[in-house]
């Protein structure tokens, strides 16, 4: 599992169990799941005022005004359309479905519901891919505090548009790792043309971000992303926007899975290391002692 | 590694590690550092009664001394498996063994010097094998990512 | 030739026999004496002693008067006297505030001398009106640990080896026990803490172990630089001869003739050598040959446990040595004979192991040794 999943499966196999025990006739459950995801993320699953027929699926993103300002509303009314209800108290948005009334096309609405938070991000990147396919330029860069410290800028220029992301790395170590594999994704840029092109900058914002409140510190990088036309264009904007927007829990991810590899690479050294200092230690050690406390001893 | 039991002279009904608590100077050996070059040495003190072997591993760059670090840290924490290890490194060194008298009684001697001799050769095997390992994750990682626009 | 007897994988710390050689007190690295008697081949366990409260560092027997005197870590000595089958401790008041180290008696039998981790050597002498063992301290000027000590025969003179890298002379002639002595090529002053001489061998290095030659002329000592030094008070008590010798240092060293000696230590195996009249080493052999050891038995479970445990299958991981002994050999004693003429030797080892060595047919069997 290289890639990280952009849907939410638990959102999409509880969603598939209910509607396939309605399909089935079977009395439906009552259902009130709490679900977390990446980004701080929360869904919530229940029945709204205790009505075991319909489902209703809340998401809750902390940063879901910023996106609100670059038209999330619009997109999520896109897409949604008809599911959508009013938001329950705590979270952002709610989408209803009643089970004795099932949509027809079931699999397209679940793979949709399971991409919630997905297209909440995405109405950032559409406006301003748009802003670039038109040509206009010259407006205020969208700033989107994703996570408490942690920040994506995106901004768009004539010729592209550019994705900036604030990550902090918790301990120094992950600095180093995070180098690496951010030395990587340069040089593996090289060989993938059709990629977009990624800067790595440690310790300070990359220049696009001068005068402005980013933030400084030691453990604090910032990957860069350009994207070209032909990523933003009509076709390929959704596959862009699906890898973009997990771009930092993958980094971390796998940085985290490193680390795991170390770990157990280490714990495995170090019993090697013990074996041989066990060779070390005069054998037999046991019986030598039974004989020394019965008090007698054994002639060689 | 020749060392016998010696009993403090300095405090009474004590028996420390000379090496350690450094309290008469005439029981303690002059110290040998064999370096290879600035980065990579060994120091070995010694004492009427006691050993200390501390080894500087090779780091050449920030993922390694990361990885060393990590490494020394881990086999710190598990110090009391390891009997000889010292808790804590000698200043300037990355990892440092203890031998006291009472180890040289329990275990073989000549098998206490191939134990540190094999650590010494695993030791900068293991920590850039686990360098390639990051970097090979970090490489293919990329790749698939980037792969995918 | 060699005989061995393991007596457990504790190390036996010093050991000490009685006069016809039947019994054995020896120390497993703790605060108890042990004392074996030997029947037949298999040693049994007599006694127990437990009156030190920490580890001994040293007992010796007086093999005509059978008393046994032992000193520990916990800075007590005690004379042990054997009656009505049973050994009865008597405390001894060393006036020491640290570890004693080593213990000898004289050849007389009438004093013994403690040597301690406080700078000072303890000559002890037995006070008849208040039936009480009392010391005496030798100080000066030694500024170090007292590693070891050895009597000359004439009872009188004592030599001390100590961490300061010095080995010295002294005198401990205790004028309320013994007529006044004799002047020995030592010096003839002999008033009581005199030091008759002082050596160094040059190079440094603690001194493990010193020991008299039967004639009390020669003076023998080990340092942990590896070497050995002899000086022939009789030829010029000026010079030492150092011998720097290939191997790992000694820590203990026996006269076997008035001409050739033994040192054995941390090697685990021991060496003779010979010095000539003046007192030039030379050495003599190996008494020890390294052969390789075969796993004799394999059996499949003794592979899967060494290869859980050791990491390795047995075969390319011989942990046993070539020697008979496995670790560093602590002390050598006259087992049959006297230092003049010792025919079998005795080492114990931090092994656990006793190992008699007969002088006479490891002369015949390995070449170049001769023993005169």
């Amino acid at each position: 599992m290289i890639l990280l999943e952009i849907n939410n499966r638990i959102v999409e196999e509880t969603l598939t169990l209910k509607f396939q025990n309605a399909m089935a006739g079977m009395k439906p459950d009552s259902v009130d799941i709490t679900v977390a995801d990446f980004d701080g993320v929360l869904y919530h699953m229940s029945n709204p005022s205790g009505d075991k027929t319909k489902i209703q699926v809340s998401i809750a993103l902390k940063f879901y005004k910023d996106l609100q300002e670059h038209g999330a509303d619009d997109l999520i009314q896109r897409v949604y359309g008809s599911h959508l209800t009013d938001p329950e108290p705590g979270y952002n948005i709610s989408l209803l479905f009643d089970l004795e009334n099932l949509p027809s096309n079931q699999e397209e609405v679940i793979k949709k519901v399971g991409l919630l938070k997905r297209n909440c991000f995405a109405s950032v990147f559409e406006k301003y891919f748009d802003f670039q396919t038109q040509g206009t330029s010259g407006h205020k860069r969208a700033i989107i505090h994703y996570r408490e410290d942690e920040t994506m800028y995106v901004d768009a220029m004539k010729d592209r548009v550019t994705v900036i992301f604030s990550t902090v790395f918790k301990d120094d170590d992950d600095v180093i790792i995070g180098k690496v594999f951010m030395q990587e994704f340069k040089e593996g840029r090289r060989r993938y043309q059709q990629a977009p092109q990624v800067l790595f900058t440690h310790k300070e914002p990359p220049l696009e971000l001068k005068n402005t409140d980013a933030r400084v510190g030691d453990n604090i990088g910032y990957i860069t992303f350009v994207l070209f036309p032909r990523h933003t264009s009509a076709e390929a904007r959704d596959n862009t926007i699906n890898l973009i927007h997990t771009l930092r829990n993958y980094l971390h991810y796998h940085i985290k899975c490193s680390k795991a590899y170390i770990h157990s690479r280490m714990r495995a050294k170090t019993s090697d290391f013990l074996k041989v200092l066990n060779r070390a230690r005069p054998e037999q050690k046991t019986l030598e002692k039974k004989t020394f406390s019965g008090r007698t001893f054994k002639q060689r | 590694m020749c060392l016998e039991n010696f009993s403090s002279q300095v405090v009474e009904r004590h028996n420390k590690p000379e090496v350690e608590v450094r309290s008469s100077k005439e029981l303690l050996l002059s110290t040998v550092v064999i370096s290879r070059n600035e980065k990579e040495r060994v120091l070995i003190e010694g004492s009427i009664n006691s050993l200390r072997i501390s080894i500087s591993v090779k780091q050449a760059d920030e993922i390694e001394k990361i990885l060393c670090h990590k490494f020394m840290r881990f086999m710190m924490m598990r110090a009391e498996n390891f009997i000889v290890l010292r808790r804590k490194a000698v200043a300037d060194y990355d990892i440092s063994f203890l031998i006291t008298n009472v180890h040289t009684e329990q275990m073989y001697k000549h098998k206490l010097v191939d134990f540190i001799i094999h650590f010494m050769e695993e030791i900068d095997k293991e920590i850039s094998e686990m360098k390639l390992a990051v970097n090979s994750r970090a490489r293919i990682s990329a790749e698939e990512f980037l792969k995918q626009f | 030739m060699t005989e061995a007897h393991s007596f457990g994988v504790i190390p036996i710390t010093c050991h000490a026999w009685n006069g016809d050689k039947t019994q054995l007190a020896l120390s497993p690295n703790n605060h108890e004496v042990h004392i074996y008697k030997k029947t037949g081949s298999q040693w049994t366990l007599e006694h127990t002693l437990e009156e030190h409260t920490q580890r001994v560092t040293g007992i010796d027997w007086a093999v005509q008067s059978n008393r046994l005197v032992t000193c520990g870590a916990d800075r007590n000595a005690y004379v042990w006297t054997f009656a009505n089958g049973e050994w009865k401790p008597t405390l001894v008041i060393l006036r020491i505030n640290r570890a004693a180290t080593c213990v000898k008696w004289s050849p007389l039998e009438n004093k013994f001398a403690v040597g301690s981790g406080a700078r000072l050597i303890s000559v002890c002498y037995f006070e008849e009106e208040n039936d009480w063992w009392v010391s005496k301290h030798i100080k000066k000027p030694i500024r170090s640990t007292v590693t070891c000590i050895d009597w000359h025969p004439n009872n009188i003179l004592l030599a001390a080896g100590s961490s300061d890298f010095k080995t010295r002379v002294f005198s401990a002639y205790i004028k309320e026990v013994e007529a006044k002595p004799e002047a020995t090529c030592w010096g003839k002053k002999m008033t009581f803490n005199n030091i008759m001489a002082e050596f160094s061998n040059g190079g440094g290095g603690w001194v493990h172990d010193v020991s008299f030659s039967s004639s009390g002329e020669k003076l023998l000592w080990v340092s942990h630089n590896s070497s050995i030094s002899v000086v022939n008070a009789a030829v010029d008590i000026q010079e030492v001869h150092t011998s720097r010798t290939e191997f790992l240092p000694f820590v203990t060293c026996l006269w076997l003739t008035e001409n050739s000696f033994v040192v054995a230590g941390n090697d685990c195996c021991p060496v003779v050598f010979s010095c000539d009249g003046t007192g030039n080493i030379s050495f003599c052999a190996k008494l020890d040959d390294a052969k390789k050891v075969t796993n004799t038995k394999f059996t499949a479970m003794d592979h899967f446990r060494s290869m859980d445990k050791l990491g390795s299958s047995s075969e390319d991981n011989i942990t046993k040595l070539g020697t008979t002994h496995q670790n560093t050999i602590t002390q050598v004693s006259v087992y049959k004979g006297t230092k003049a003429n010792c025919s079998v030797f005795t080492t114990t080892a931090v092994d656990g192991q006793l190992v008699n060595w007969d002088v006479k047919s490891l002369e015949s069997s390995i070449a170049g040794l001769r023993i005169c």
